[in-house]
């Protein structure tokens, strides 16, 4: 019955690839990326004629004569506190408020609710320069000029255009069924939504956080503006001290050092949660 | 455990009607199915009766309260969800017991009845597992513990068995039935399928395009159909449909398909007034079941027939067969279709039962005639 000529070979597994190449463009990439980074810290450590030297010192004697500097003549640890203090509340409002926004855009059918959403979105592609001199001229007006509360209300309203936008796709991923069982289980909405709806969203909400978290830590066009002694953050801060006449290289990097290690202490801690929270939604059962 | 009644319930969504007046009256213990195809309103039905939805117009009583527009926490229902709607940061304990948990149950109370139900769901082995850890049957039995929990006077259940895999829900489905009258709690359960609506049911409510169709037990549902899309909904393989003209011959009253002549009852003929209706067009309906085959054509097996399409399911044989353009198929036991051809093409003698013959209406699908066979049940159960 066989016929040789009909019976079918299936084919050969391919082999198993080696992208050899693949590791070296990604360890190009991050020595890319890491360099300059690495010879800001090593800046950071340097003496000032060693930072200013004419030739590049890859070996020197590191002094901590620019962190010396910072935090006890210039007292950065100040604008540390100020730079935590705002991002911190900024954070906490933005997505408070964001969530319930997000969630109302997520799960209730209203009249213009798509404008609503694309005027969220539109908010995020204004350049904030655009806006400078209105908010100065108000912040002036509101006496909220150089106060740390003046700058919590504007990166909240900043960052919350963001929120709303992350949070509306993730509550679009979690199912109303959840809610719906919980009420008919006995709960209030309120209820339903805080036992049942937060903690599935827990990942997603503490992902979004921690990007609003950096994005108000790093923000510099407005806190240079808005801000002059009592109430400087951090990066306006390393701006003021470092470039006066001429650039002191070494105060520039040691400020660098400072503003940059908690944000990557802190995402180092927290790198497992940020990935399970980034891809809520893309892998999901 | 109470009765329901729904009074004139309407739900609009903008301009489009999902349910445009409906009434139900389930008794206390009842089982109630809610039947119809995908969009005919009947999860919105539900959804309203849960508190999920808000009537636009109406009134629902739940054991003769008002509840019409209570929040679902006031209703004292419990539902099963099509997805389950299983907390999936929970463990099934928790699942379970979060309806207690919410009434604010002590913990020993709690435990108990978490450890009854368990029980009686045969999931007590899979309490500390979270839902995705879980296999689809018994999700489903975890969404059924959670309703049974509680003391509710109301079960809805919504597609409940549609994730699960034919065996499964053969085995569900008995396992159901016996639970709800073992429990004794009034039951509205929604399904499109027709066979869990037939086997499970006391009484089905069968539904389309918002509106109740038809409401009564399952047989009746099958064997006196209120309108052709009744009939053409349950019953697997469906009713055969046929255009036909109603005329005189010598034999009495045929129904003249085209193709070929149905004779029909004559007394029936009669008793349903069908020489009123000479010559004006009909709908022919019969079930496959009540075809018979013959290999060579007698005097009761006039219609000749030629085999389309051949499908053996095991037990019974159907065929599927075409006489000039008219298709309808045959369902017969596989031992009484033994020497029958079963070659495409192959030439076939048919007769329709005379007894089990239906017409309808070919404007409105009302049902003219219901088959003969089914007149006498009717009369002496009445």
């Amino acid at each position: 019955m066989a016929h040789p000529d009909t019976s079918i070979v299936s084919p050969d597994a391919p082999p198993v690839q080696r992208n050899w190449w693949v590791y070296l463009v990604l360890a190009a990439v991050c020595v890319i990326n890491f360099l300059p980074y690495l010879w800001m810290v090593m800046t950071g450590f340097m003496d000032n004629a060693t930072a200013t030297g004419q030739s590049p010192q890859w070996v020197f004697t590191p002094s901590v004569e620019a962190f010396r500097f910072l935090i006890f003549e210039k007292g950065i640890m100040e604008n540390f506190l100020n730079s935590l203090v705002v991002s911190l509340a900024s954070t906490f409002f933005s997505v408070t408020f964001g969530m319930f926004c997000a969630y109302a855009i997520a799960r209730y059918d209203f009249g213009g609710r798509d404008d609503v959403s694309f005027w969220v979105l539109t908010n995020r592609m204004m350049p904030p320069v655009a806006v400078l001199i209105p908010i100065f001229v108000t912040f002036q007006t509101m006496k909220l000029l150089d106060t740390l509360v003046g700058l919590i209300i504007l990166y909240t309203a900043m960052q919350l255009p963001f929120v709303v936008w992350m949070l509306t796709g993730y509550f679009r991923d979690i199912p109303r069924r959840y809610e719906e069982s919980a009420m008919v289980d006995g709960d209030t909405w309120f209820q339903a939504f805080r036992k049942v709806t937060l903690p599935l969203m827990a990942p997603s909400i503490s992902a979004t956080a921690i990007f609003v978290m950096i994005l108000s830590w790093n923000e510099f066009a407005f806190a240079t503006f808005l801000t002059s002694t009592e109430a400087k953050t951090l990066p306006p801060a390393i701006m003021a001290y470092s470039i006066g006449a001429n650039i002191s290289w070494n105060v520039l990097g040691a400020a660098v050092v400072l503003v940059t290690a908690p944000l990557i202490l802190f995402v180092l801690v927290l790198q497992r949660q940020l990935i399970s929270g980034l891809s809520q939604g893309v892998i999901r059962k | 455990m109470a009765d329901l009644r729904v009074q004139n319930l309407v739900k609009r969504f903008g301009a489009f009607t999902a349910v445009g007046g409906v009434d139900i009256a389930v008794g206390d213990g009842e089982f109630v199915f809610l039947l119809g195809p995908s969009g005919c309103g009947k999860t919105t039905t539900l959804r309203m009766i849960a508190g999920l939805e808000m009537p636009t117009e109406g009134r629902i009583e739940i054991g003769g309260r008002n509840v019409t527009f209570l929040r679902p926490r006031h209703r004292n229902v419990g539902m099963v969800f099509q997805d389950y709607g299983l907390y999936r940061h929970m463990t099934v304990f928790g699942n379970i017991a979060y309806p207690l948990q919410v009434r604010g149950f002590s913990k020993a109370v709690l435990m108990d009845k978490v450890n009854a139900v368990a029980r009686m769901m045969q999931i007590a082995d899979v309490l500390d597992r979270k839902p995705d850890q879980l296999a689809a049957g018994q999700l489903q039995r975890v969404a059924i513990a959670r309703m049974l929990v509680r003391e509710a006077d109301l079960f809805l259940m919504d597609e409940p068995m549609s994730h699960l895999d034919a065996q499964l829900r053969g085995l569900m489905r008995a396992e159901l039935r016996h639970l709800q009258k073992k429990i004794g709690v009034t039951t509205i359960f929604v399904t499109h399928d027709q066979l869990e609506a037939m086997t499970m049911a006391d009484r089905i409510i069968v539904m389309r395009d918002g509106r109740i169709v038809q409401v009564a037990p399952p047989l009746e549902i099958f064997e006196r159909p209120a309108d052709e899309f009744v009939a053409t909904f349950v019953g697997e393989p469906q009713m055969n449909i046929m255009d036909a003209v109603i005329t005189r011959s010598h034999h009495g009253v045929i129904a003249d398909v085209g193709p070929f002549a149905v004779p029909l009852d004559r007394s029936w003929a009669l008793a349903n007034d069908l020489a009123r209706r000479e010559g004006r067009k009909v709908r022919l309906g019969i079930r496959p079941e009540h075809i018979d085959l013959r290999t060579t054509p007698d005097a009761d097996h006039t219609i000749a027939a030629e085999l389309y399409s051949f499908e053996p399911t095991g037990a019974e044989n159907l065929y599927v067969l075409r006489a000039g353009d008219v298709e309808f198929t045959t369902r017969n036991s596989t031992t009484g279709t033994a020497c029958i051809g079963k070659q495409d093409r192959a030439s076939l003698a048919v007769r329709f039962d005379p007894k089990w013959i239906y017409l309808f209406d070919p404007e409105d699908g009302r049902t003219i005639a219901q088959a003969a066979a089914t007149a006498a049940d009717v009369r002496s159960a009445a």
